[in-house]
């Protein structure tokens, strides 16, 4: 048994062993074993990939999307748990998705969606005419609005406060209220963070990874599936590809290009591309139209086959 | 609120320094003394109280409820059906938008020189005035003009005369509610931009502010490209705060600009790509022969439509015909009008 005195080993000093005794710490087994509680409370505990894959199968929820072409692509929905993103240039269609997919979690599926927007393009007066379209019920449109909870914030400050007080309390207090939250949506994380990268500032990456963080912790915390949107920028071939840059790659699981089709009939058709899946094989791509968001397109196409004229119903 | 350290709106160096004195958790530092936070994070007394401050901001009644509360989708569609519009006296137009120029949301006008960019915005800035009791919105405007084309006062008092029947509307009161100012350059632009919640807390009655256009002071000049694109998303982002904050509307109006791809040439939006995704809607007007087009490019709750119209002594007006996109049913009226380049249809006076 080794008595702990000044010079045992280095940065064992005078205050240092006053302080140890002060807590009634005298030998070097009471250290050792100090520093085995230490390390018990910081470490992670190995768990097997049986009881992994048990605790997958019961806290994973798949949230449907309201369309199957687009539930096709992401095998079955949204995964709870994991990071969504949808990339699009202007007018492609992301915040209406969005909406239909907020829409369909409130209304079918009966759960509490918060949207956190920050482009101002929320518009309740668009949930309530792709409601009006599923039930012609006023009591139902009501409810299911009410399940649809609005942030706005327009910086990234506000956003990163918002976020860690969804993850403090905010996820909580909503699910004691009725209702479970089973989706986030971020509408879109591009427009907060894009005029923080690049040139002279040495931020952007930081809050950009702290961004990815929270909500990767809120998925993973609370079961929740969440959607982001992103901007598109042009690589070095001038093809489209989802922007914030290879760190912000990492962040969603899943990543879904939309695009407008090129003199389509109609102007509310749009194509979905899988760039990044860890379920299914990339660059398959499926058409759907936004007009007719529970309706199966006939024709699915893949590869650079065009689509097939929809005859009108 | 649990808040980290990392996550604050303070300077890198400050927040390096803080987080190597140990400080990870935001919920630490409120309890402390500026001389405390001095000493342990090794910082001068004058950025202890600025970290203080920051934090007790954040913490404010009015920073939390922005980041905590939220509406749910219900009370957002009672704030939309709240009654008040801003119309553009042409209703083709106006049904296209949805009733009128949204509150609350920035709507981006393109087009090519002289296709009616500025007597859109001169319309709107005149009909925020209309009433209450007429459906309007009763409100003033604020007109951030980079161009110099705010020239034409006369044509506000023409517009009058549709409103004759109201005494109270005469013509110096229109002008005495609209607020005019002149930017030179890129950098008064966003330097009035950076003023307006201090502008529009003393005067609350604005309820629409008009930038026209966001395009020129940005083109001229600008070396770096990527730097623009950064000042305008941080623009964009700060207008629609405004737009939201204070529930007016932003309307902005852009230039065009020709794409040359696979040896084909097409006008687009000026201001890049990025720049798209920074208004809430996106109005294109063009010209297909003689006659005025206006698109809806872009919106969060209307489809895509074209419509037709014509700039009269009035101002903007429905086209005499059916909106039609056929080329052969355009009724053109004979050219007229000495200080446009092009021709206008013009009632004969």
């Amino acid at each position: 048994m080794v008595i702990l005195r000044e010079g045992v080993c280095p940065g064992i000093n005078e205050e240092f062993i006053k302080a140890l005794q002060s807590e009634d710490i005298k030998t070097g087994v009471a250290l050792v074993a100090v520093r085995r509680v230490l390390l018990a409370q910081y470490t992670a505990f190995p768990v097997s990939g049986a009881d992994l894959y048990e605790e997958l199968l019961s806290s994973t929820a798949i949230l449907s999307t309201g369309n199957p072409s687009l539930d096709k692509l992401l095998d079955s929905g949204l995964y709870t748990g994991e990071i969504t993103e949808l990339a699009g240039s202007p007018g492609s269609g992301k915040s209406q998705v969005c909406f239909s997919v907020a829409v369909n979690i409130s209304h079918q599926l009966k759960q509490t969606v918060f949207y956190i927007d920050t482009k101002g393009g929320m518009c309740a007066n668009r949930l309530l005419q792709m409601l009006q379209s599923k039930t012609p019920n006023m009591e139902e449109q009501m409810e299911a609005l009410q399940k649809i909870k609005v942030l706005r914030v327009f910086d990234v400050f506000s956003l990163l406060a918002c976020l860690q007080n969804l993850r403090s309390n905010g996820l909580q207090k909503a699910s004691v209220g009725g209702g479970s939250v089973k989706a986030l949506m971020v509408d879109s994380v591009s427009a907060v963070l894009s005029s923080m990268l690049g040139g002279k500032q040495n931020e952007g990456m930081s809050l950009l990874m702290q961004v990815a963080g929270e909500l990767k912790m809120i998925a993973k915390d609370f079961n929740i599936a969440v959607l982001v949107t992103n901007h598109v920028t042009k690589d070095g071939n001038g093809h489209l590809k989802a922007g914030l840059g290879q760190s912000w790659s990492h962040a969603p699981r899943t990543r879904v290009l939309l695009q407008r089709i090129e003199g389509a009939e109609t102007s509310s058709l749009r194509t979905a591309t899988l760039t990044k899946s860890s379920r299914q094989a990339c660059h398959l791509v499926e058409g759907f139209d936004l007009c007719h968001w529970s309706e199966e397109r006939r024709t699915s196409i893949s590869g650079k086959r065009k689509l097939e004229e929809r005859s009108k119903p | 609120m649990y808040r980290t350290v990392p996550s604050l709106p303070l300077a890198p160096s400050m927040k390096v320094k803080l987080i190597n004195a140990g400080f990870q958790v935001a919920s630490v530092l409120t309890d402390m003394r500026p001389l405390q936070l001095c000493k342990e994070a090794g910082i001068s007394q004058e950025e202890a109280v600025e970290v203080l401050q920051v934090l007790r901001d954040d913490g404010r009644p009015h920073q939390q409820r922005a980041a905590t509360e939220s509406l749910t989708a219900l009370d957002l569609l009672h704030q939309e059906q709240a009654p008040g519009s801003i119309v553009t006296f042409c209703s083709a137009l106006d049904d296209a938008l949805g009733g009128s120029v949204p509150v609350g949301k920035t709507t981006e006008i393109c087009g090519a020189p002289d296709v009616g960019k500025t007597h859109l915005c001169m319309q709107l800035a005149v009909d925020v005035q209309i009433p209450v009791c007429f459906g309007g919105l009763g409100g003033k405007a604020l007109y951030i003009d980079t161009e110099g084309s705010f020239l034409h006062c006369t044509l506000l008092a023409e517009d009058t005369e549709q409103r004759q029947a109201l005494e109270e509307l005469t013509v110096e009161k229109i002008l005495s509610n609209l607020f005019l100012v002149r930017c030179h350059d890129y950098v008064e632009l966003l330097a009035e931009v950076y003023l307006l919640p201090c502008f529009l807390s003393e005067h609350p009655e604005v309820q629409l502010v008009v930038i026209d256009s966001i395009a020129f002071p940005f083109r001229h000049d600008f070396e770096d490209l990527s730097q623009r694109t950064r000042l305008l998303n941080g623009l964009a982002q700060q207008l629609i705060q405004l737009a939201t904050q204070h529930s007016l509307a932003v309307v902005l109006t852009n230039q065009m600009t020709t794409r040359v791809s696979n040896g084909q040439s097409k006008l687009v939006p000026a201001l890049g790509e990025s720049w798209g995704h920074a208004a809430t809607q996106r109005l294109i007007l063009h010209w297909e022969g003689l006659r005025r087009l206006a698109s809806l490019y872009k919106s969060p709750s209307q489809m895509e439509a074209t419509i037709q119209y014509q700039i009269t002594v009035q101002g903007f007006r429905d086209a005499p015909d059916e909106p039609r996109t056929t080329p052969d049913s355009s009724a053109v009226s004979s050219p007229s009008g000495n200080h446009s380049k092009h021709p206008r249809m013009e009632d004969l006076s």
